[in-house]
């Protein structure tokens, strides 16, 4: 490598090195890869869903879709169906591939490698059903509206939990035994011991395992908003999108009370006085979220910033389109920035600079706070011009804030490519 | 130029040319967002029938404020027939859905008036509007009441520029007393006529009180019936139920236990972010 390499940078991409080696952190990285086509088919067409089809995208309003389209609602339902069908299920599907990769290694055998995965899709079914449904010993019903990306996290976990425990019980194997009844064994005591753990949450807790996940995540909504909120809550969702809990938290400023009154102010008002001028949604939906949560966008600048990343490159062109629209999950978990120690820190840094910027300049008046409705896909620049009507210092500011997010990812993405190559390189060799 | 460079510019030219249609846009952003707006205040109407005063829905607004997780407040507005305008109550300024009864000083039955009634509601409405800056409503008439609201969603309501978003009209006699259902009288026909200019986007729900078979007592089922000719087809959803039973004449319809709960579920229900 020709370029010098800091200190941090150096110890920061040996931690990357040391933690992707661990066993359970290199099964979920492949479960990521091996899903991430998957992720990316439902994006785009939950994409072209959003933005093109549906009344609040931002294509379907300014390029007029309702007037020359050919089947719309066909169409939408269409697009629904294949997003539902691919992100809707991506919880299950990163269980299975978790459980699969753990126990991959532990076993020469396929029959072993797949049970494992399908006890994993078992087991957080399990997790996923209509309380009601079991306790009133009706027929179960199963729940599906917690296993899309956010429930990434749980997936990960229930696999980790069925993988690592099915692993324990392959290597406690007698050798002498016929096979067949020992699998049989092994898969019943396991399917016994976790639809007993799923049958002690359903009895005792009154919402599923990622719906309680999700309900911690968006406790500061109700607290507040001054420049302190406003950081934690930048801080919290960070955390929650870096540990895979993907989706909804971040766009429902849009719909608060507050949103509602500005928009009130300024269409029965002339000039453009706003009563709520600093609110998640003016600050944080406005100004850190170009490309999706964690200015995602200037990630996908500072990859073709950097040289030497031919790996990073082709999944930087594989995101374009999603990322142009405030998609971020094909990046994030192609990437992968889910889990990464070494991005981290820029995911999380990088919106809560321009938090506390955006922040600096609605109060200082330099610019005057967003109240229109925000189209989604907006390109992540545009937000706030579009959602100002039309002002040029918001997006100067939002320009501004992009180039130095991509600053921001810069180091931290040429460690990651480094990092990665290393990672690679190995497993090449062994 | 770099590699390096050259995917950079490609992207940033990317990004430049989806900015363009939203650029393009910006002029008709505001008409846009106008349209699609609806004020977080959206008030219920009550307009009585003839005969009845303001004060005609106290007990039903009351009985509809009980076991309810949202107080409506109750604004009562009577219109004198010079256009002038009585208020009594008061809308708390956190209500959503405040319960405004327009009542009119001139309440006799009879053609003209229902025809001036009208125009007297339309006055109120614009004024309330001025006031309170709402622009949906939903709206109850009980017998003269929901012709009241009929005429007014035909002939007014689009110069007001307010979306109506439900009509619930009980025992409203849309051919007036007319028990022969082979005469059409005038009220009908100019309904009948003007119904091409009702919203396309209101549900109506059109309520009739049944005491035998031909009636609530007073106006005869059939004249009830014929909401269908006028709405059906034209507004987003019409919907006709039939209430028997105890408290099924005309004049108590408005405090039948069975049409509160179907105000509480029907015209009162919140949509949007309101809910």
């Amino acid at each position: 490598m020709a370029e010098r390499i800091s200190r941090v940078g150096c110890n920061l991409i040996g931690l990357e090195i040391k933690f992707r080696r661990n066993r359970q952190v290199s099964a979920i990285y492949r479960a990521l890869r091996l899903i991430f086509p998957v992720i990316l088919v439902g994006t785009l067409a939950d994409f072209v869903n959003q933005t093109w089809l549906q009344r609040s995208g931002y294509y379907y309003q300014t390029l007029h879709v309702a007037k020359w389209a050919f089947q719309l609602h066909l169409l939408r339902q269409y697009l629904g169906l294949l997003s539902a069908g691919t992100l809707g299920l991506t919880a299950i599907l990163m269980a299975f591939a978790v459980s699969f990769y753990l126990v991959a290694p532990a076993t020469p055998l396929v029959r072993d490698r797949l049970m494992a995965g399908v006890i994993a899709i078992i087991a957080l079914k399990s997790l996923n059903v209509n309380r009601q449904s079991v306790l009133s010993n009706h027929s179960v019903q199963w729940l599906s509206s917690n296993l899309g990306l956010s429930g990434i996290l749980v997936g990960v976990l229930v696999g980790l939990l069925v993988g690592n425990g099915y692993r324990w019980l392959i290597n406690h194997q007698d050798p002498e035994h016929e096979h067949l009844e020992q699998t049989v064994g092994v898969v019943g005591l396991w399917l016994v011991v976790l639809t007993g753990l799923g049958f002690i949450w359903v009895s005792t807790q009154t919402v599923s395992l990622n719906a309680a996940l999700l309900t911690l995540a968006r406790w500061p909504f109700q607290l507040p908003h001054s420049l302190g909120t406003l950081l934690g809550f930048g801080l919290l969702t960070g955390t929650c999108q870096w540990l895979g809990i993907l989706g909804p938290i971040a766009s429902v400023g849009g719909q608060s009370i507050e949103a509602a009154q500005n928009l009130a102010a300024v269409l029965n008002h002339s000039g453009w006085q706003v009563p709520h001028p600093i609110t998640l949604h003016t600050v944080v939906d406005v100004y850190a979220t170009s490309g999706g949560p964690g200015m995602v966008l200037a990630l996908l600048l500072a990859i073709f910033l950097v040289r030497h990343n031919s790996a990073q490159r082709r999944m930087g062109w594989y995101c374009l389109v999603p990322t142009l629209g405030n998609f971020n999950a094909p990046l994030l978990m192609g990437l992968p920035v889910i889990f990464s120690p070494l991005l981290f820190t820029p995911f999380i840094l990088a919106p809560l600079v321009c938090i506390t910027l955006s922040w600096a300049a609605l109060v200082l008046h330099w610019v005057p706070a967003v109240a229109y409705p925000l189209a989604n896909g907006t390109p992540g620049i545009l937000q706030a011009f579009l959602g100002t009507g039309g002002n040029w210092g918001a997006l100067v500011l939002a320009v501004a804030e992009l180039v130095i997010s991509t600053a921001i990812y810069y180091p931290f993405v040429k460690w990651a490519g480094i990092a990665e190559e290393a990672v690679n390189h190995e497993s090449k060799i062994s | 130029m770099n590699r390096r460079f050259r995917s950079l510019a490609v992207i940033l030219v990317a990004l430049v040319v989806l900015c363009i249609p939203g650029l393009l846009w910006r002029s008709q952003q505001r008409a846009h967002v106008q349209a699609d707006y609806r004020s977080a205040m959206a008030p219920v109407f009550l307009v009585p029938g003839s005969s009845a005063t303001q004060n005609r829905f106290n007990a039903l607004v009351a009985e509809l404020n009980r076991e309810t997780p949202h107080q409506h407040s109750l604004l009562r507005v009577e219109v004198m027939t010079d256009g002038t305008l009585k208020y009594t109550g008061s809308i708390r300024p956190t209500d959503k859905q405040p319960i405004i009864v327009v009542g009119f000083e001139n309440h006799r039955d009879g053609y003209e008036t229902i025809q001036k009634q009208a125009k007297w509601f339309t006055i109120a409405f614009k004024a309330l509007q001025q006031t309170y800056h709402f622009n949906h409503f939903s709206a109850m008439g009980h017998s003269n009441g929901g012709l009241v609201l009929t005429i007014f969603l035909e002939d007014d309501v689009a110069q007001t520029k307010a979306h109506a978003d439900r009509l619930m009209t009980i025992a409203s006699p849309f051919n007036l007393e007319e028990s022969d259902q082979n005469v059409d009288t005038p009220l009908f026909k100019q309904l009948s006529q003007h119904r091409k200019h009702l919203p396309k986007s209101v549900t109506v729900y059109s309520i009739a009180g049944s005491e035998g078979y031909s009636g609530d007592g007073i106006v005869p089922f059939d004249s009830v019936n014929r909401g269908k000719l006028i709405f059906q087809g034209q507004v987003k959803s019409f919907t006709q139920m039939t209430v028997t039973g105890a408290n099924a004449n005309h004049a108590d319809l408005p405090e039948n236990q069975q049409i509160v709960g179907l105000i509480r579920q029907d015209l009162l229900k919140m949509t949007g972010f309101n809910s």
